[in-house]
């Protein structure tokens, strides 16, 4: 069959695989309608997460159909319209319970080296390098899912592909991102990045009742889609300073909640963008973390802080008497997206949530190492770029 | 410091086929980077019960050794103790007489193959997998070799 595959540094190809076959009775087979690309891929791309090897099919933000069932799965049948978790998760061990799917103990059957980097192995992701499982991602005809009962949802028949597709990642990592910092009704909500995670965040909050929502971003595509789509204020960093903006919009007390929502590769302007070139440079640090910091800065006292972009190690800088002093709340998390994902597809079914604006660019399979090159540099406007493997 | 900096530097500059790669990464202390895993001796580290805590009934997990931590004869100690809160029965391992890394790396991916039999029923594989051209590079050699004992390390 045909994947998308990192076979270098900034380098995307589409090659020739092998397909997958069932390998646990827990297993599905999905034939892959849409795949689509997420800022976690940039990370990938880059060499940020040095655990991809060349060959390694990427993706995994998808829906499809599921073409074959292993011998234990109970509740998916040949034939049903699903959307696929992005990680791996068991439904079984005391996190899984928790809803906390993304750390599942069972999901990374090779978790020496996550252990190594962080103490605990989270969950491994589908796609998603060697670090996080080694598995095939999405960007290909057909893809395993473990554990089908568990990573996969049916889709309600009046949803369309494009909208259920972002309720596998963009959207339940947004929500995820509101809900677990406590957004409630009446608050103000700040979010750091206009990506379809971003947006998907900032909508979830308005959703889950704050009163005032604002994203903050430099690109001028991303910031219209906050105000038309969205339907939140829109902030460009690159015009304005954020800090005193936030301040100056929320009475001087700053968001009650602020959402990361940009990650590792954040671009910045100014004396601190000179100051983290000048430390990767010299190999200091391994994340660049600007968002986050303005984000601890504007909190409010008490606020809570949520980072949904992901870091992989080390942050320099990290202004810890800021979050300590003003007796911040600071959480993160991959994404619990099993948890999340029913809830989205009945709001999205009455068109509470909607997604298609994000699939700004829709191509074939083949176009995939063009597609990531217009969602890495934004070119045409590009905010996520879908394949479509099966045409 | 990047990422591929600390990697390279775990894997002696990758020149060398990646499985010592992966065991130094737990060992290793850089300025600035921290360390995840222990600084045991050897004798200590053999001697260290290692523990997977498992969502299940302690008194039933007692009843009968499980299958990948029988398969180690009287050579292990195992001990099940109840977990705290709802978090079902802790299972510990430890060897009885000093032992090698690779016979740890055994015992590791056996206490992790016991726990996801009983809670999942079954061990998870992720190979084969579709891949495609594997282009032969010092880094992904050592990645290779990594891939290959990521399931007997970590800091369990
Ligand atoms: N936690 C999870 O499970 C999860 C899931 C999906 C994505 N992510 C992460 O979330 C982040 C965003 O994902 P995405 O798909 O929306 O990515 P994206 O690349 O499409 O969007 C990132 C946005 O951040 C903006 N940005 C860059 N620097 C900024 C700054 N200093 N201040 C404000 N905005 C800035 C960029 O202009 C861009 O629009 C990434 O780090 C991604 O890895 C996490
Ligand atoms: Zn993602
Ligand atoms: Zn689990």
């Amino acid at each position: 069959m045909k994947a998308a595959t990192w076979t270098g540094v900034n380098e995307v190809s589409v090659e020739e695989v092998p397909e997958p076959q069932l390998l646990n009775d827990h297993d599905v087979i999905l034939k892959v309608k849409q795949s689509v690309t997420c800022g976690s891929d940039l990370h990938l791309l880059g060499g940020y997460i040095p655990f991809m090897r060349a060959g390694d099919v990427l993706g995994h933000e998808f829906i499809g159909e599921i073409v074959e069932a292993g011998p234990a799965v109970r509740n998916r049948k040949v034939g049903d319209r699903v959307v696929g978790a992005p990680f791996a998760a068991c439904g079984n061990c005391w996190y899984c319970k928790q809803e906390q799917y993304s750390l599942c103990d069972n999901g990374n059957a090779a978790p020496g080296i996550t252990e190594g980097l962080w103490g605990q192995s989270p969950g491994g992701c589908l796609g998603y390098s060697h670090a996080m499982g080694g598995y095939a991602g999405s960007h290909a005809e057909y893809i395993r899912v473990p554990y089908g009962d568990v990573g996969t949802f049916v889709v309600p028949e009046g949803v369309s592909d494009t909208r259920a597709l972002f309720a596998s990642d963009a959207a339940s990592t947004g929500w995820m991102g509101a809900d677990l910092a406590g957004t409630k009704p009446g608050d103000v909500v700040a979010v750091w990045g206009a990506g379809g995670v971003g947006q998907m965040a900032a909508r979830a909050a308005m959703l889950l009742g704050a009163e005032q929502v604002f994203v903050v971003d430099r690109i001028p595509e991303r910031l219209q889609q906050v105000r038309e789509h969205v339907g939140a204020e829109a902030i460009d960093y690159s015009r304005t300073d954020v800090l005193a903006e936030l301040r100056e919009r929320t009475g001087g007390r700053g968001p009650d909640v602020c959402i990361e929502a940009v990650g590792m590769e954040a671009h910045s302007s100014g004396s601190a963008g000179v100051y983290d070139q000048v430390k990767q440079q010299l190999r200091l640090q391994t994340d660049r973390p600007t968002a986050l910091r303005e984000a601890v800065m504007a909190c409010r006292k008490g606020g809570s802080l949520f980072t949904l972009g992901v870091f992989a190690a080390m942050v320099d800088k990290f202004p810890l008497g800021a979050l300590m002093n003003k007796g911040l709340t600071f959480r993160g998390a991959q994404v619990h997206a099993q948890r999340y994902i029913p809830e989205l597809l009945e709001r999205m079914e009455r068109g509470e949530l909607t997604t298609e604006h994000l699939a700004t660019h829709v191509l074939p399979l083949s176009e995939a190492p063009r597609g990531y090159q217009m969602f890495k540099e934004k070119e045409d406007g590009c905010v996520r770029a879908v394949f479509t493997p099966g045409s | 410091m990047p990422l591929p900096k600390i990697l390279a530097r775990a894997a002696g500059l990758a020149t060398e086929a990646g499985s010592g790669a992966l065991q130094q990464l737990q060992h290793l202390r850089l300025p600035g980077v921290g360390q995840a895993s222990v600084t045991d001796d050897p004798d200590t580290a053999a001697r260290r019960w290692r523990a997977v805590t498992v969502l299940t009934d302690p008194e039933q997990l007692r009843t009968e050794t499980p299958a990948p931590l029988a398969r180690f004869g009287d050579r292990l100690e195992v001990r099940v103790t109840p977990a705290p809160g709802d978090r079902g029965a802790e299972l510990a391992a430890r060897f009885r007489s000093p032992v090698t890394e690779e016979e740890l790396g055994e015992l590791r991916s056996a206490l992790r193959e016991a726990k996801q039999r009983i809670e999942t029923g079954e061990v998870l594989r992720n190979e084969p997998q579709p891949h495609g051209h594997r282009a032969q590079t010092p880094q992904g050699k050592a990645l290779d070799g990594m891939d290959e004992r990521a399931a007997k390390e970590g800091v369990l």
